[in-house]
């Protein structure tokens, strides 16, 4: 049965989490876990500062916004990441992470009818600079 | 070290060959607060309907950065994406590899576009995507 | 005359190739690749007002446009897409009937051809097998992708042997890299939207996969 694909929820904001001060253990913690060997990035020091993709580690209060239309199915998997990557994150940096709801669409695919569902979240650090904005596609079937 | 310079569309990147284990994976998933059940077990994985344990996307995204920085480690990571086509699993024989398709300079600086896949040892694409390095 | 009759801009949501970086690259590439034009399929939509003819004279490549539609039986590659089609079939609809978009399109003067027929779900092969009716008025299907898996491609042949369908090639390039992987030879010159029709119709020409040389070019580089 077809259902309209519910667009009431884009554009709303369903997360705002400001993270406890990013660690150098952190950092060395995310850069050993994919076998980062830039030592900018992979060695303790002063001029730490954190891989690019670091800020994707983010994990705010709500992944998802509560109130997603019912009818987009069980399973929600990620299908892809677009990111824009501003300054870099370093040690004792406070990152602050915004998520709306950007886009819903469906399509089809090998595993039949799916809804994207696209969530755009902005992360800044204390003296507002852009980290990254990144949008990341949820499939959902 | 690669300088905007000598860049010419058309430059393959080395590629990055590596086999995940079902310990990398988890250790991932962990580092990148990712606790979910499906990057952390296979029994866990099939209780959400999939074949086995899977790496999440974001690894992907990661070794991609690994590659891109390693081949210009003078350059800055100004833009990724990917696209997910199918499920990354631990024991399974990966390439990703990057091809550089364009060069572009100007008064906001001088960038380099790539293209990007991850693929399995028998030429499947698990992921296709993009890059631009920012040559400061 | 060689032309990719399957591609998507960064016009489709998933595609990350603008359509000049695809001639720049088109154009480097000519002896690995010797491409003619490409025929420019987005995803679920037609924009009536795009005009390429400036970057066709400036690289010399010819740039056609179709459409690419999902249905019950799979995803359908519209060539020779018309306002009266838009206004027949909503593009963006997921859940159009494969047989109506045949026949309509048909009677209005272009092709629609089933394209990966031999992909999981989206693809016309698993429909047949299923015991679905063959559709009416099928010319040709899409008999090598670009962008299919092992196998996927393969299973075609079948399909061609059984109903009699043209069979032509398209890169589904999502990507810069992948242009004119796999593309469609044609006997005749096809230098129009028209003429592209009526090749498709005419049944004179041919897949063609450059794979293995782009591969073996990349792996000697």
């Amino acid at each position: 049965m077809s259902v309209p694909v519910d667009r009431s929820v884009v554009g709303q904001e369903f997360d705002r989490t400001t993270f406890p001060p990013v660690t150098a253990d952190d950092i060395l913690a995310y850069a050993a876990a994919y076998g980062e060997t830039d030592a900018g990035w992979s060695r303790p020091g002063p001029d730490l500062t954190a891989p690019p993709t670091f800020s994707f580690s983010l994990r705010g209060s709500h992944f998802m916004p509560k109130n997603l239309p019912t009818h987009l199915g069980r399973h929600a998997f990620d299908a892809g990441k677009d990111i824009e990557i501003g300054v870099a994150v370093r040690p004792g940096d406070v990152l602050t992470a915004v998520s709306t709801v950007h886009d819903i669409y469906e399509k089809t695919g090998r595993t039949g009818a799916m809804t994207f569902v696209v969530f755009r979240t902005a992360v800044t650090n204390e003296r507002d600079e852009t980290v990254a904005v990144i949008d990341q596609k949820m499939m959902f079937r | 070290m690669i300088s905007f310079a000598v860049v010419e569309v058309g430059d393959d990147l080395p590629p990055l060959r590596l086999t995940l284990s079902t310990e990398q994976v988890r250790a991932y998933a962990e580092a990148a607060n990712m606790p979910g059940g499906r990057f952390m077990s296979d029994a866990a994985a099939q209780a959400e309907g999939l074949p086995g344990q899977i790496a999440p996307g974001n690894f992907s995204l990661a070794l991609f950065g690994r590659l891109l920085t390693a081949w210009a480690p003078a350059a800055r990571l100004s833009r990724l994406s990917a696209t997910f086509r199918a499920l990354v699993r631990p024991g399974v024989p990966l390439i990703a590899s990057a091809v550089v398709t364009e060069k572009h300079a100007s008064d906001h600086g001088a960038f380099v576009e790539c293209d990007l896949v991850l693929e399995s040892g028998d030429g499947d694409r698990l992921v296709t995507g993009t890059a631009t390095l920012a040559f400061d | 005359m060689i032309l990719d009759l399957h591609a998507h801009s960064d016009a489709s949501e998933d595609s990350r190739a603008p359509l000049e970086t695809y001639l720049k690259w088109l154009q480097r590439k000519r002896d690995l690749l010797p491409i003619d034009g490409i025929v420019l399929t987005e995803h679920r939509q037609w924009n009536p007002a795009a005009d390429y003819r400036s970057l066709e004279d400036h690289y010399g490549i010819l740039i056609l446009r179709g459409a690419e539609v999902e249905t019950e039986y799979g995803h359908i590659l519209i060539y020779g897409v018309t306002d009266e089609m838009t206004r027949r079939f909503d593009f963006a609809n997921v859940r159009l009937t494969a047989q109506e978009v045949v026949r309509e399109v048909a009677r209005m003067g272009g092709v629609a051809a089933p394209c990966h027929p031999g992909r999981p779900t989206i693809g016309l092969c698993e429909h047949y097998a299923a015991g679905k009716p063959p559709l009416e008025g099928v010319v040709a299907v899409e008999a090598l992708n670009g962008g299919s898996r092992r196998g996927e491609n393969e299973r075609v042949q079948a399909l061609i042997d059984t109903y009699g369908y043209g069979a032509f090639g398209g890169s589904d390039a999502h990507l810069v890299s992948l242009i004119g992987i796999c593309a469609t030879e044609f006997d005749d010159d096809v230098r129009s939207t028209e003429a592209l029709v009526a090749a498709l119709q005419g049944r004179r020409y041919r897949p063609v996969d450059f794979r293995e040389q782009v591969r073996a070019a990349r792996g000697a580089a």
